[in-house]
């Protein structure tokens, strides 16, 4: 079943189309996991102030920048192809659908180099 | 096979309201998530200070707005992982175990969240 | 020119790539090519071929990865080496030959025929269309059962008893038709956990639709009307 599975990942003969589907799948699976590491260290936020820190100082770093930008990706990739897949999914714009999916890639890759730029800015103490 | 009226009527509905509520939390959530991004890493430095995170959690508008967040975002990360099981064989034969597994995962996720808004 | 057909092949037992060079010339087609393999290189080579126009739908095969009819594909288009699987998400009997009896069941258990309640065969009726009601569900119609659309959806890959875009579309086309009664009926047969609510706009299915007949947008136009209907279902 695992082998099956995979065939949601395969891309060989597939258009993009079939490439946005399982990035869009992929991306939303890391980012559930994401949630519950999130709310699970959100818990040291109750544990006091030196808890709280200690775990910032830890993961604000630039040796965490690398997973932030591709976490962020992830997430800019999720919402901008989601809101795609929405206005598809409403009976809109078929016809249109191949420079709907440029675009919103364009879009993803715009808002992700910015907010990239800022998290390193941020993280390098400018 | 479907016997009762009752039964019928709530089975029917769920999958067109989870899949409308899908589609409209993804919505809501583009502008949270982006809100929330924006609070914790545009605005000043100090955001991540312990002071302000508490300040942010004690105050009545943002423990709305973190609810409100988390209450979508549990929703729309559960929902799309009972979407995923229920695409497999697996969920094919046994959709009301899927079903339970991702509503308690959903609870479970919303309750253990709603402490922190809770302890402030 | 000599052209490379890399075929993968199923005795029952086992799958395995043979690979044949055939002399090909302008305009021939990959049918044309794997005729000419039974013909001359390899007897026992098996597929699936009829009407050679594209209107049967017997043909469909992976060529290099795409799924496509193999009597409108030209040879020299693709290339030099060609790679010809059967289609995905099917069982294969034999060579290119893959069980479809699964597939017609799911497009009979839409009911794909005119539903009416003065239907009568003593008394036939003529029934009245607009040009602009037929276009409404014309390409839907267009159809020819090749089996390529079910080949890459992702959810047929892992769910066996999903209908599938060509079931879905074939509902469809018939709840658009002005001349049918029977929209309630098809709602509730596509309406279920292996229906509808499977697809998740990957929108492989119109991209390889040898008929270019969208399936994608018929399975969405069906879902949004099955929610309406469920949700309008619980006020009675």
């Amino acid at each position: 079943m695992i082998m099956n599975l995979l065939r949601w990942f395969s891309v060989k003969g597939k258009s993009l189309f079939s490439m946005a589907f399982s990035l869009h799948r992929l991306t939303g699976v890391v980012l559930t996991i994401y949630l519950c590491m999130h709310l699970a260290y959100l818990t040291s936020i109750r544990m006091g102030k030196e808890v709280f820190e200690s775990f910032i100082a830890t993961t604000v770093t630039p040796q965490f920048l690398v997973f932030d930008i591709l976490l962020v990706l992830a997430g800019v990739y999720h919402g901008v192809n989601g809101l795609r897949l929405i206005f598809h999914e409403f009976g809109l714009a078929y016809e249109n659908r191949k420079s709907i999916l440029y675009v919103s890639v364009a879009i993803v890759l715009v808002v992700w180099l910015i907010a990239s730029y800022k998290m390193y800015m941020f993280v390098m103490g400018v | 096979m479907v016997t009762d009226k009752n039964e019928m009527h709530t089975k029917r509905v769920l999958e067109p309201l989870a899949w409308l509520f899908q589609l409209i939390s993804g919505l809501i959530l583009t502008v949270l998530i982006t809100f929330h991004f924006y609070e914790t890493h545009f605005t000043s430095h100090e955001a991540m200070k312990y002071g302000l995170v508490v300040a942010r959690l004690s105050s009545l508008g943002y423990k709305i707005m973190y609810a409100l967040l988390l209450f979508f975002v549990a929703f729309h990360a559960f929902n799309g992982i009972r979407a995923i099981l229920l695409d497999t064989n697996f969920g094919a034969k046994y959709p009301q175990v899927v079903n339970s597994l991702c509503f308690l995962a959903f609870l479970i996720a919303f309750g253990y969240g709603s402490l922190l808004l809770l302890a402030f | 020119m000599d052209v490379e057909f890399k075929v993968r092949r199923f005795d029952g037992e086992k799958s395995y790539w043979q690979t044949f060079n055939i002399p090909v010339k302008k305009g021939m087609t990959v049918l044309e090519g794997l005729y000419y393999i039974k013909e001359n290189l390899d007897g026992s080579l098996a597929f699936r071929a009829s009407c050679r126009m594209a209107i049967c739908g017997s043909c469909a095969v992976k060529i290099n990865g795409k799924p496509r009819l193999a009597c409108e594909t030209q040879i020299l288009e693709i290339g030099s080496r060609l790679e010809i699987e059967p289609l995905d998400n099917f069982k294969v009997i034999k060579d290119l030959i893959t069980d479809f009896e699964g597939f017609f069941k799911k497009h009979e258990a839409v009911k794909p025929y005119l539903i009416r309640k003065d239907d009568n065969y003593e008394e036939p009726v003529e029934l009245i269309q607009t040009p602009r009601e037929l276009y409404t569900y014309y390409d839907f119609s267009l159809c020819v059962k090749c089996g390529a659309c079910y080949s890459v959806c992702p959810a047929a890959a892992t769910r066996d008893d999903y209908l599938g875009p060509a079931a879905i579309t074939a509902a469809y086309r018939f709840n658009a038709d002005s001349r049918d009664e029977g929209e309630k009926i098809r709602l509730a047969l596509v309406c279920g956990d292996n229906g509808v609510w499977r697809c998740h706009f990957a929108a492989e299915c119109s991209e390889v639709c040898p008929k270019q007949i969208n399936p994608a947008k018929a399975v969405q136009k069906m879902r949004f009307k099955s929610a309406i209907e469920m949700i309008k279902s619980i006020f009675g």
